[in-house]
């Protein structure tokens, strides 16, 4: 098992665990920083007994002694987990949770920074004294500048609560619901509202129950059109497929016109998806090799053009993002999933991929562990479309929530008598595109990195040294 | 189409990047999918509560099982890059 990976994420995750600590104590509450210690303490020694599982059963060399350690494993495990709930009911959950993620949000930034610390940006940045001591300049200059304006907005925010949620309500029944749990809490919320005194309450509360809506687009429009008519709750239904359709349709109607007339010296259109396709073969070349690049590229880019013009669908008007539903998400996750299964059936032959399934037995103690390693094994397959779905899908829907309480906050700072009419609100949230259009770039680039990662692991090993690799040949 | 360029031969930062970056995901979902599928288990075989535990211990051990694979592999890279 990698020990000094381990050893350096666990280090670095006391120091951030003890800071944080001081600096929750200080700004928080005790309570609140014992919470995210406990939470780090308790993930650092999860990690640690899964490590000691893990080496007991995939280590040959300690096939001795495997199943009393991974007893033991499994025995800390389960104390762990009693130990896990006893600490949710007595310490706050949010600080609990934020301990628990430490380990994790150390190896992502670990990730993070090697990408950075070895990309020809970033030796570019670092080659001039001048030019880095420019780029620390501009970071403190924009911390400087976010930091009170962020602290600001959630004072203001604090107290335009109710506007904001009366001008989120307003959009919702001005345009369309955006689906119809959100319409009917909305509509919950009024009746409440009415009930109780304090219309802003209702509506408050109902955003509450059944979240913030989307911003209207065209199908919500026709579907509020005709509000009642089976068909518009059918269209209302498969809203996200269809414009998943409809991107898909634009995506190759602009592929079709621009390789229409190819010329050897390409301009425009042509020019520009050359670029692209030279760039993202390229970049699946780098991960897996000039071997399988050509054979894997056309569903890798294919996916990462297609996630990239879904996820920018939101910010174009009266369109949506079909990536901020979980079922287009899951559907992408699931493709994925069953091309990988496909190259690994493709790759090891039928016997071969069951071996792998069942953790190479090739001794006593391989074939009595076969059947504990199977499910396992199928359990880690079954996380990989889920991870990817979930990603994509909490970042694009949490980008268009932030456009869309932007914008309500935009329209209830103009909500005060003697506002024009003309002016509906102050567009804040279009100073998120340029986010916005940064996420869905990276979202995108994320899910075809981890697709491509996936296919990887599933191809033979050029190094024949590992014998994590050794079933493949 | 070119061969896309490996440099040198070396393998990338960018795969390396990647096959950490699928580790956090992996360690997370996985004990959730193992706890849903033993609740699955659960409510067809009446096994409750003890489908949702060893769904959830699996699961763990899966991802687990997942990380070290990915490390080993990440592992076999640098290693390349450090012969070559």
């Amino acid at each position: 098992m990698p020990h000094d990976y381990l050893a350096r994420v666990r280090n670095a995750t006391i120091g951030l665990a003890a800071v944080g600590a001081i600096v929750t104590a200080t700004y928080a509450s005790p309570l609140a920083a014992l919470g995210l210690v406990a939470g780090a303490a308790w993930s650092l020694v999860n990690l640690a007994l899964l490590e000691v599982l893990v080496v007991a059963l995939l280590t040959p060399a300690a096939s001795a002694r495997a199943l009393p350690r991974a007893g033991w494993a499994i025995a800390g495990m389960t104390a762990l987990l009693a130990g896990g709930a006893w600490l949710l009911f007595h310490l706050p959950p949010l600080a609990l949770v934020a301990g628990f993620s430490l380990p994790f949000a150390v190896i992502t930034l670990r990730a993070v920074s090697r990408a950075l610390l070895e990309s020809a940006a970033w030796r570019a940045l670092v080659r001039s004294p001048w030019r880095a001591t420019l780029a620390v300049a501009a970071v403190i200059l924009a911390a400087w500048w976010l930091v009170p304006s962020g602290s600001l907005g959630q004072r203001e925010g604090g107290e335009a609560h109710p506007a904001a949620a009366d001008s989120a309500r307003a959009t919702l029944s001005d345009g369309a619901p955006a689906d119809s749990a959100s319409h009917e809490a909305a509509v919950a919320g009024e009746t409440h509202g009415d009930a109780a005194p304090g219309k802003s309450h209702g509506a408050a509360a109902g955003e509450e129950e059944g979240g913030a809506g989307k911003f209207p687009n065209l199908i919500t429009m026709i579907v509020a059109a005709n509000h009642g008519a089976p068909w518009a709750h059918t269209l209302h239904r498969i809203e996200p497929i269809l414009f998943a359709f409809f991107v898909g349709i634009v995506v190759c109607v602009i592929g079709f016109i621009a390789s229409r007339n190819p010329k050897m010296i390409p301009s425009g259109l042509q020019n520009g998806a050359e670029m692209l396709v030279e760039a993202l073969y390229d970049f699946v070349g780098n991960i897996l090799g000039p071997r399988y690049a050509r054979k894997y590229f056309p569903l890798l880019g294919s996916l990462f053009v297609y996630i990239f013009a879904m996820n920018l669908f939101g910010i174009l008007p009266l369109m949506d993002s079909p990536t901020s539903n979980l079922n287009v998400t899951f559907a992408l996750g699931l493709t994925v999933f069953v091309y990988v299964q496909y190259v690994g059936i493709r790759s090891l032959g039928i016997v071969g991929f069951l071996d792998h399934l069942l953790g190479n037995p090739r001794s006593v103690t391989g074939w009595v562990l076969a059947p504990l390693l199977l499910p396992i094994h199928i359990l880690g397959e079954l996380a990989k479309p889920i991870s990817l779905s979930c990603r994509l899908f909490g970042n694009i829907f949490g980008e268009d929530m932030l456009m869309v309480g932007f914008a309500a906050l935009g329209v209830g700072m103009l909500s005060f008598k003697g506002a024009p009419d003309w002016l509906p609100g102050i567009p804040l949230h279009a100073i998120f595109f340029p986010l916005a259009l940064l996420t869905s770039t990276l979202q995108a680039f994320v899910f075809t990195v981890l697709a491509t990662i996936y296919i990887l692991l599933m191809l033979p090993h050029e190094d024949h040294g590992h014998e994590e690799e050794a079933h493949a040949h | 189409m070119p061969e896309p360029p490996e440099k040198n031969g070396e393998p990338s930062a960018l795969k390396t990047a990647g096959l950490l970056l699928a580790i956090p995901t992996l360690l997370i979902v996985s004990p959730i999918v193992g706890y849903f599928v033993g609740s699955l288990a659960d409510r067809w075989l009446k096994w409750n509560p003890w489908g949702g535990i060893v769904g959830l211990m699996l699961g763990f051990a899966a991802g687990g099982r997942e990380t070290y694979r990915i490390y080993r592999r990440y592992q076999a890279e640098e290693e390349r890059r450090t012969r070559r």
